[in-house]
């Protein structure tokens, strides 16, 4: 059967399915066309249920830890029931998806599910369990986002060798997990499954964990936690080759030249992913690719084909979901004749380990590559912060960055509890072009996490409160780079 | 039968309206998609501009000589049958075609072909969004920043009056209201002049014509250009019977190839070689960052006398051609302005410009810059003229070139040695050789 409608999107992820629906909403008569499930990656198998896991086992964790320290006294051990949490995981995700359904549905736009491959660059052939279609459509929507990278040695069977997919899917917790590659994925997932009682070794090619990714300040205070909770990190680490020997496996891998070897249950790869762009003819009917595989775009998202448009990972780093839904609605509004551009200033970005990472902005050397010859940079301590103490939770800092003549804020980069929901205030602070004095001078409510973000901005103005900032009696003209925390109350 | 609305598009950078100059099809007409429908001048040029859609003309909006606002419906179709296009709201036409779309691929594909360039389809510049993404050191809110894009205002133009540059809501919107007094119009900003009123005589004595289209754009580029840029012109005469002798060689060797070779293809290439020496006559001022942008690439405008007015088509990469190939494309771009057919991309980007008044008179003259460059170069005509060798008296033949500068960037002495620099060129068109790629 031949389809005609405005507005065609490909791939029902956190791109795709926002697409759709502003299509809709300008009324567009829209399709979606979905191979496997309703949220894509994100809502089935990547940020959602691993945020259930990385819940419950720092819940566990918490139980185990901190509960006798705040008084709460549990008889034996807490006992975790890896199935029933497995099953709660997917209840979170049925629900997700449950609700883009019902939003698709709601919007009147069309839900296709099959194999999608172009005939030409106005046809789409979509083949699937009960359909057979021919899709025509004025305007196409790629959003089929990115998989997994496999390295020689180690092809994912989701068995022995698992991607994130197949370790989210785990219904048992293995006792030696090898992970391979110290990426924000393979981190997010190490630090759940040692707080759930793996033993967890990785592996990162790099001689840093998340590097170029994240403050290099914030990873210091993650890969310590990560040492004194027990997971071994060998950087500079090559993995090579496994086999089986019996049940387990053993991974080789070199170090400084040497072949070292490693016991393990299950081996994890997380070391990167690659956009779809091999697929569903793309090259074929004439698509601009670049040497890493995105589809090039403008900055309507357009790609060289007028009729047809790219968003997600596909098009381009950084890899993230909500990069995604802001180009799917952008898309949408320049199809619907608006006039759209992407130039959004920062892509915030969250890392889900222990205690989580966020950063909105440029990192120091950024900063001065993008001309900013001086800059403020301060710090401000969770460990002063009321709230995160009395949450048990005082690791880490709020650290800006700021030009030095102007105060503006260039980079705000947050490791301790609950970053990953402070991170937003320095988002619009950095879309504002907000100073240091905004920030400073805005009251935060107290006690809470967030007062770090003014006490920072203070900080690096050279006067924080809840800090001894010298020079004493420097606060106007202080640079607020040296600076001693002081615990209060 | 359905209906189907055509709307003039998007026809360029900061084009808002266009001179509905010709249409190309009669009511009754069908037409198919992408067919051209009408000729509209805007003021920077005339576009052929095609229905997306196939149909029957049913009805014209507009009629000759009318100005149509961008994006608004100038011709309805009757909608072909066929059953392929389910054709009611105004939203489908806007779908249907994307509006920047639909325009640009009219001029790509009039632009010359480039003889290198593989895949001409594609890349015809398509992609190019207006206004362009701010950039990441543009001060200013997300919602100012939109309100600047649906102003069709290109934010990174503007200097923020706020605080360490800030673009506020205000400064877009002074930007787009014309009766706003400059406060602070940047001067990379159209220049605040005054605009006196003249009360003639009236009756039949005078006709009035109102200032559009090309003759507004020359009119507001030559103001600009004075405005902003302190012009002086430096004259010199070359001794022009090798450059002749050479040409006349050349002239022959290239009707081989059916190409016409005149006197300004070497005039480019001597001017190419002296920028070289000179980098500052290659370049531009950043008046906005207070800086001077030196260029190391060479597209070389050429003034063009068209009966719609002035046109200056661009030959790019003027450096990375052989003569044959310039003088194709003078050829060609020359044709095209005199025919009113130049694509907006083959007038935009020169970066230094020659104007050939010489081919019709004058001895001399001081042409205006075409800001944002720095300099126009002129070239004047041919002449016999005696001269002494020795106590004889002989025959030798003069050209006459000028330099015009802009005296911010460029000093007098600094013209006279470029002037002598290219002169020695022209004198001993041989030593071209050595500047030859």
């Amino acid at each position: 059967m031949t389809k005609s409608f405005d507005v065609c999107v490909i791939g029902a992820g956190p791109g795709g399915y926002v697409a759709a629906i502003r299509s809709a909403q300008l009324g567009l008569k829209t399709v979606i066309v979905e191979k496997e499930y309703l949220g894509g990656v994100c809502l089935n198998v990547g940020c959602i249920p691993s945020k259930a896991m990385i819940t419950a086992a720092h819940f566990l964790h918490r139980l185990e830890h901190q509960a006798p320290e705040m008084g709460i006294e549990i008889s034996g051990k807490p006992k975790l029931n890896m199935k029933k949490l497995v099953t709660w995981k997917q209840s979170v995700c049925d629900k997700m998806s449950g609700g883009v359904s019902q939003l698709l549905k709601g919007n009147q736009v069309e839900v296709v599910f099959g194999e999608a491959e172009f005939k030409d660059s106005k046809t789409l052939k979509v083949v699937g369990k009960n359909v057979d279609d021919l899709i025509q459509a004025k305007n196409f929507i790629i959003a089929t986002g990115s998989r997994p990278i496999e390295i020689p040695g180690f092809k994912i069977d989701e068995k022995e060798v698992l991607s994130s997919t197949g370790a989210l899917a785990l219904d048992e917790v293995p006792k030696k997990l090898v992970v391979i590659g110290g990426g924000y994925i393979g981190l997010e997932i190490s630090s759940y499954l040692q707080k759930l009682g793996s033993e967890v070794t990785i592996l990162e090619a790099m001689p840093t964990l998340l590097k170029g990714v994240a403050d290099a300040d914030c990873v210091q205070v993650v890969a310590r936690k990560l040492k004194k909770s027990g997971v071994q990190v060998h950087l500079n680490a090559k993995a090579k080759s496994y086999k089986a020997t019996g049940k387990s496996f053993e991974v080789t891998y070199e170090l400084d030249g040497k072949s070292e070897k490693l016991k393990a249950d299950k081996i994890l790869l997380t070391v990167g992913r690659k956009p779809n762009s091999d697929q569903m003819g793309l090259k074929k009917i004439g698509l601009k690719i670049d040497e890493r595989g995105f589809i090039e775009t403008n900055s309507q998202k357009r790609t060289n084909l007028p009729n047809i448009f790219a968003i997600g990972d596909i098009a381009g780093q950084p890899m993230l979901a909500h990069k995604a839904s802001h180009e799917g609605v952008l898309v949408a509004e320049v199809i619907g004749g608006q006039n759209r551009a992407y130039d959004a200033k920062t892509v915030p970005a969250v890392i889900f380990v222990d205690p989580e990472i966020a950063s909105a902005g440029w990192m120091e050397d950024e900063a001065k590559a993008n001309g900013h010859s001086e800059l403020k940079i301060g710090k401000f301590p969770f460990g002063a912060n009321g709230r995160a103490v009395s949450m048990m939770e005082a690791e880490g800092f709020v650290k800006i960055i700021a030009d030095a003549k102007t105060h503006i804020v260039l980079g705000v980069h947050i490791v301790g509890p609950e970053a990953s929901n402070l991170i937003s205030e320095a988002a619009l602070a950095i879309e504002m072009g907000a100073r240091l004095e905004d920030l400073a001078l805005t009251i935060h409510p107290h006690p809470t996490l967030g007062e770090t973000m003014m006490e920072a901005a203070e900080a690096t103005l050279g006067h924080a409160i809840h800090m001894i900032q010298k020079p004493l009696g420097g606060a106007s003209k202080s640079t607020g780079s040296t600076s001693t925390a002081a615990r209060v109350h | 039968m359905a209906t189907q609305d055509v709307r003039l598009p998007d026809i360029g950078e900061g084009v808002t309206e266009g001179e509905l100059i010709k249409w190309l099809v009669k009511e009754g007409d069908s037409v198919s998609a992408d067919q051209p429908i009408a000729e509209v001048m805007t003021d920077k040029a005339t576009v052929e501009v095609p229905t997306p859609y196939a149909g029957t003309v049913k009805s014209f909006k507009y009629s000759e000589g009318d100005m149509i606002p961008i994006e608004t419906v100038m011709l309805v179709l009757d909608a072909s049958g066929g059953g392929a296009e389910k054709s009611s709201s105004k939203k489908e036409s806007k779908s249907e075609a994307p509006p920047a779309q639909a325009a640009q691929s009219a001029p790509a594909a009039r632009t010359s072909q480039a003889p290198v360039t593989a895949a001409p389809a594609p890349q015809g510049g398509g992609m190019d969004v207006y206004p362009p993404a701010s950039e990441i050191h543009v001060l200013a809110t997300p919602a100012t920043r939109r309100l600047a894009r649906e102003m069709n205002v290109d934010i990174n133009q503007i200097q923020g009056s706020g605080l360490a540059g800030r673009v506020t809501r205000e400064d877009v919107m002074s930007k787009q209201s014309p009766s706003s007094s400059g406060v602070n119009a940047g001067v990379t900003a159209k220049a605040n002049i005054p605009r006196p009123a003249y009360k003639g005589v009236g009756g039949d004595l005078e006709e009035r014509v109102s200032m559009r289209g090309i003759r507004k754009k020359i009119a507001e580029n030559m103001q600009m250009s004075k405005h902003v840029i302190p012009h002086f012109t430096l004259m010199e005469e070359a001794r022009a019977d090798e450059l002749m002798k050479l040409r006349s060689q050349a002239k022959s060797a290239g009707e081989k190839y059916g190409v016409k070779v005149t006197y300004m293809p070497f005039i480019m290439k001597a001017l190419i070689a002296t920028c070289r020496e000179f980098p500052m006559f290659n370049a531009s001022i950043d008046d906005a960052a207070q800086e001077i942008v030196y260029k190391k690439y060479f597209n070389l405008g050429f003034a063009a006398d068209t009966p719609n007015g002035l046109m200056v088509p661009v030959i790019k990469n003027a450096d990375q051609k052989t003569l044959l190939e310039v003088s194709k494309d003078i050829n060609e771009l020359g044709a095209k302005a005199r025919d009113g057919k130049l694509a907006l991309e083959e007038m935009k980007g020169a970066t230094i410009t020659v104007t050939n008044i010489g081919s019709v008179g004058g001895l001399y003259a001081t042409p205006i810059i075409n800001h944002p460059e720095v300099a126009i170069f002129g070239m004047y005509k041919i002449q016999e003229r005696p001269i002494f060798v020795g106590d004889q008296v002989k025959k030798a033949h003069f050209m006459n070139f000028t330099i015009t500068c802009d005296h911010r960037l460029i000093d007098g002495a600094v013209a006279a040695n470029f002037m002598k620099a290219f002169v020695s060129r022209i004198e001993n068109p041989s030593h071209l050789m050595l500047d030859m790629i």
